[in-house]
């Protein structure tokens, strides 16, 4: 069962002003980021590597990352955790890849050239009552369309392996996929309003 | 394409299941800072962050968060520490580097400090930390560059715990630069973090974390935000798993 985890972050109000003390370099500001979003990271990796030691040392280049590129964040807008989060999950599913002999996909692009592009979320979207939303969100997809959209965010497996994994047509994998995304662009269109 | 033929894609892309050409293309209207699919993307992105928060907690061990602050610390300033304590250390390992390398000595020196400085917690950390790297059971130690003007010093690698670079003749980089440690493995180079030279072009750069087969240790010069892959000649590379065997 998926608990919204993200009910234990607090809501990241002062964000922009912890981003503009990571860009003066001050480490207590990474202290705070960390004791925001450390657990929420953390479980994030866990729940992609399924190693905790391994998770760990992840957590770390994930935050090394945020706090040397967090130059490329605008402070005036941003709510760094959905970031973050994406830094995360690129660096697991990085590892999860490579483990497995598996390409690496090129990631790097979105997550880091364009930091700017995480900026206007939402400042409260980690909030424990969107959590909740998006949980009921995710339970309303039919079995097929939830692992599909799990094998895509949680192992980062493309739609041709995720075919590959489930034993089914490329083609039925597509329109799974298609439609668990509309199904949650349709329920959380209230919750990421436009 | 048009932006309306990309539409349906942005999920698709912020998920990272974009097919091509539609994936190459979103890039090329992100990269000229298309509007209209900027918002679509930052839009698509949101739901998908929304997905990282829904997996069931866990939680990391409290050492962890040290390690974090310990490893920015020492990325961050010369040394990371207060300045006396940095100077009682860098005196302790320079001296090791250039004297004839005893170890011993430097982990002596090491513990000496430590001991007379428990207030600076996370400067402690650090100390504490290159300690464990200098004295681990598991540590080798490779001196690279002697006799030559070019960056010499030494390299302390223990498997079990992270690798030390301690530099001498390493000038400052130019305005923008800065120097990346790599870990080479299997032919594989691993961003191993940034540091900078002080204007006597000495250097120290700790990266912490289990760093099994290491075959080399090498610098080379990178932009400030880093890179994945080096981006240019090493500077220098310390042969590691040679001297293990
Ligand atoms: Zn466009």
């Amino acid at each position: 069962m998926m608990i919204p985890l993200l009910m234990a972050v607090h809501a990241a109000e002062d964000d922009t002003s912890l981003v503009a003390r990571m860009q003066r370099r001050d480490p207590n500001a990474l202290a705070e980021l960390y004791d925001r979003y450390g657990r929420v990271t953390f479980s994030l990796i866990v729940r992609v590597v399924r190693d905790a030691g391994i998770a760990e040392d992840l957590v770390q280049e994930t935050f090394l990352r945020v706090w040397n590129r967090v130059h490329g964040f605008d402070a005036q807008k941003g709510s760094i955790g959905p970031w973050l989060l994406a830094v995360a999950r690129n660096r697991a599913i990085d590892y999860l890849r490579s483990a497995a002999g598996r390409q690496r996909q090129s990631r790097e692009f979105e997550e880091t050239d364009l930091p700017a592009l995480y900026c206007d979320m939402e400042k409260d979207i980690l909030s424990s009552h969107k959590a909740r939303r998006v949980k009921s969100a995710v339970e309303k997809l039919s079995p097929n369309q939830r692992h599909v959209i799990e094998l895509a965010y949680f192992e980062g497996l493309s739609q041709t392996e995720i075919a590959e994994r489930m034993g089914q047509p490329l083609g039925t994998v597509k329109t799974w996929v298609r439609a668990a995304l509309k199904n949650l662009r349709d329920e959380l269109g209230a919750v990421v309003p436009a | 394409m048009n932006c309306n033929e990309l539409r349906e894609h942005y999920e698709l892309y912020a998920i990272g299941v974009a097919e091509e050409p539609e994936r190459s293309e979103i890039r090329a209207h992100l990269n000229r800072q298309c509007e209209v699919c900027m918002q679509g993307i930052k839009r698509a992105r949101e739901v998908v962050a929304l997905l990282g928060g829904t997996v069931p907690p866990a939680v990391p061990s409290a050492a962890l968060r040290r390690r974090i602050l310990a490893s920015v610390a020492v990325e961050q300033r010369r040394f990371g520490w207060a300045p006396f304590l940095a100077a009682a250390f860098a005196m302790a390992l320079f001296a090791a580097v250039y004297f004839g390398g005893r170890e011993r000595d430097l982990a002596n020196e090491l513990a000496r400090v430590r001991e007379q400085n428990s207030r600076q917690t996370i400067e402690l950390t650090a100390v504490n930390q290159a300690f464990a790297i200098l004295t681990g059971a598991d540590t080798t130690v490779t001196t690279f560059g002697e006799g030559q003007a070019n960056p010499k010093g030494k390299v302390f690698v223990s498997p079990s715990q992270g690798v030390l670079l301690i530099a001498g003749n390493l000038q400052p980089a130019p305005p923008g630069k800065a120097y990346e440690m790599w870990i080479v493995k299997s032919g594989k180079a691993k961003a191993a973090g940034m540091f900078q030279s002080a204007p006597d072009g000495s250097a120290m750069h700790m990266q912490r974390g289990s760093v099994e087969n290491t075959d080399a240790v090498a610098v080379t010069l990178e932009n400030q935000a880093g890179a994945d892959q080096p981006t240019s000649t090493p500077l220098f590379a310390a042969p590691i798993r040679a001297l293990i065997q």
